[in-house]
């Protein structure tokens, strides 16, 4: 009998590999393709380097008052003269690191999330990150844990944003869930009753949300409860970042098999331990991605609240700008930083997201 | 009254009595007067053309399937709406599917240890004990660490029997175990199977495997259209079929 060999491995051709081919392969691989390089090139050269130079290198980056400002660039003075009212708002000054603490505190979940093992991760990480808000509401509170009492009057800033986006999500989450377990359950009640809230908290616009969360809300509780306007808001958003997150979690059940739904019969689980264990983390897991583009838009919208006189990072940018020591129209530096902020909290979420997804993924080989 | 009490001594080696079962989806009469008495240990092959309700018998057994009359009692438990007699019978069931229904997010050692530690309430490092032992007997305790998405199918196939013998079944139902294998896969999970048959479990297994008929069946069930139409020995179904249904199925299975 004959033996069989397996041909050996050649490398690839040289034409298909290397930096040069890449180049030629990305940019320049059609007629049309090189023209719209070439006019991307131009654009660029007439558009980076005098936003480079009003950015960073005329920029006025030293000085306490708008008077500082002489370079004809961007006035950063104006932002740096604000920066802690920006991200603090007007908690008292000398209180300022119990909002560091908390901040610290994110920071080292995020941190112990992406560092622990699995069985760590489970058992610290995501209890830490459950509760963190509510730690960071009583330590900003300070009157429930010994601490001088800081009224919500004076919470604000990006701090306030992040805040509210936190403790909103991770009411969001469990609650939604129940939405969507809900409007798949085949009780007539319950599964209208789930329908109904999560169309009605989606379906209106978040604007209107507020403005009712602050009229009508107030008229759900017991008279005389003077209900703090941030626990409103947080109870607005919250429910409305549950209508969203229900029907991503709504996708997400469809994308689970029914095998696994049976597997789990067969072995006798019952019908929490099937939901909780088996099926909630593949849930979690193809709906991570939605969930993170809920969360963002959610976080920005935190910004609307604006408008109904909370002083978060974009009022507080306003009442900066409107400052009669500041009246020299920094209106761009001014929502410039704001939109960098913002973009880099965005920016890193998604990243840690990609992350938390890579470690989801265990489809792959080895 | 407690499950345990409602156990009935008549019968008492027959853990599987289907009497005049009825199923229907919607208008469409899938099985109709099912009779069937499983003794205790005895391994049967249900073979039939496709459609024929193998499976939607096979899956009321553990009450993956309802059913709409008759009664249907396994390991002296009647099967009927009440929640903890589906738990009780479920306990005595294993069940091994076509697409082995392993649970992706878990390990393997995960997937096996599950059941014990959440179901029976088993102490974690004992639960793992007994999979490493049914890892060992399904020939892959190396594989313990990886994920279901790293195995080859038909390895994911011999976790999935170990998953279901971790839970210490009376009976073990498989429907079609080896029909999403490659050819190459199909005998280290038939040799699992065989073993598992030699040690006297109570096997229900819907194959078109006549191999492994002819090797362990004690019975072998032929169904068409919903009914049971014959049941016999594997040499009497093979050899000496009685009806003309049964006849035209061996020659389309024999032919390909
Ligand atoms: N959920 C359902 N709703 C309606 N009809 C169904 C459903 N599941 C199965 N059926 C029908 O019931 C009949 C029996 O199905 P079953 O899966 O038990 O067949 P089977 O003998 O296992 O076939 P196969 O060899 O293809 O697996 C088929 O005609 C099928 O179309
Ligand atoms: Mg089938």
């Amino acid at each position: 009998m004959k033996e069989f060999k397996p041909l050996p491995d050649q490398p690839a051709p040289n034409d298909t590999v290397g930096p040069i081919h890449w180049v030629k392969d990305n940019f320049f691989s059609s007629a049309m393709n090189t023209i719209a390089t070439l006019l991307i090139l131009a654009l660029l050269a007439t558009v980076v380097p005098p936003l480079v130079d009003w950015l960073l290198i005329s920029a006025n980056w030293s000085g306490t008052t708008q008077d500082a400002c002489t370079k004809d660039g961007a006035c950063w003075v104006f932002v740096i003269a604000w920066s802690k009212q920006f991200f603090y708002g007007s908690y008292p000054t000398e209180e300022l690191w119990r909002i560091n603490l908390c901040v610290l505190m994110l920071i080292g979940v995020i941190a112990s999330s992406q560092l622990l093992n699995k069985d760590w991760r489970n058992k610290f990480s995501i209890p830490a990150f459950l509760l963190l808000p509510f730690v960071c509401i009583l330590i900003l509170d300070g009157s429930w844990i010994g601490l001088e009492y800081v009224s919500t009057d004076y919470w604000g800033g990006f701090a306030l944003n992040v805040l509210l986006a936190a403790a909103s999500i991770i009411v969001a989450f469990p609650l939604s869930f129940v939405w969507a377990l809900g409007r798949r359950s085949e009780m007539p009640f319950i599964k209208s009753v789930s329908i109904l809230l999560i169309e009605f908290f989606r379906g209106v616009p978040v604007l209107a949300l507020f403005f009712m969360g602050s009229v009508m809300l107030p008229l759900f509780f017991p008279e005389g409860t003077n209900v703090d306007k941030l626990v409103r808001v947080w109870i607005v958003l919250t429910l409305f970042m549950a209508g969203y997150m229900a029907e991503v979690f709504r996708g997400g059940f469809q994308a689970v098999p029914t095998g696994q739904y049976e597997a789990a019969d067969s072995l006798g689980l019952s019908y929490w331990q099937k939901t909780l264990l088996i099926i909630l983390p593949q849930v979690i897991k193809v709906s991570m991605p939605n969930i993170l583009a809920t969360f963002v838009m959610l976080f920005k919208n935190t910004t609307f609240l604006l408008i109904i006189g909370i002083f978060e990072v974009l009022s507080t940018t306003q009442t900066a700008l409107t400052n009669s020591n500041w009246l020299g129209g920094h209106s761009t530096e001014g929502y410039l930083f704001v939109a960098i902020v913002f973009w880099i909290c965005c920016y890193s979420m998604s990243r840690i997201s990609a992350s938390i997804e890579r470690k989801l993924d265990t489809s792959h080989k080895n | 009254m407690s499950v345990e009490q409602e156990k009935t001594n008549e019968n008492n080696d027959d853990i599987i009595v289907i009497k005049d079962l009825n199923k229907w989806y919607g208008e469409f009469h899938v099985l109709k007067d099912i009779n069937l008495r499983v003794k205790k240990g005895e391994k049967i092959v249900i073979c039939g053309p496709s459609g024929s309700g193998k499976s939607t018998m096979t899956r009321c057994i553990n009450r993956l399937e309802e059913f709409q009359r008759g009664s249907l009692t396994v390991n002296g438990v009647e099967m009927i709406e009440d929640v903890k007699n589906i738990e009780a019978i479920r306990r005595e069931v294993g069940m091994v599917f076509q697409h082995f229904n392993l649970f992706p997010h878990l390990t393997i050692l995960e997937n096996l240890t599950l059941g014990p530690i959440w179901v029976q309430k088993k102490p974690k490092k004992e639960a793992e004990a007994t999979a490493m032992k049914y890892l060992e007997r399904v020939k892959i305790p190396d594989q313990a660490n990886k994920f279901p998405g790293q195995l080859s199918g038909g390895q994911q196939q011999r976790v999935a029997i170990a998953r279901s013998l971790c839970m210490n079944p009376e009976i073990m139902l498989f429907d079609e175990p080896t029909s999403a294998l490659d050819p190459e896969m199909i005998k280290e999970v038939l040799d699992v199977m065989i073993e598992l048959a030699n040690e006297g479990m109570t096997m229900l297994c819907v194959t078109h495997e006549m191999g492994f008929a002819k090797k362990v069946a004690d019975r072998v069930i032929f169904m068409d259209a919903g009914e049971i139409v014959e049941q016999n020995t594997p040499e009497e179904i093979f050899n000496n079929p009685q009806t003309d249904r049964l006849q035209l199925f061996l020659s389309q299975i024999l032919d390909h």
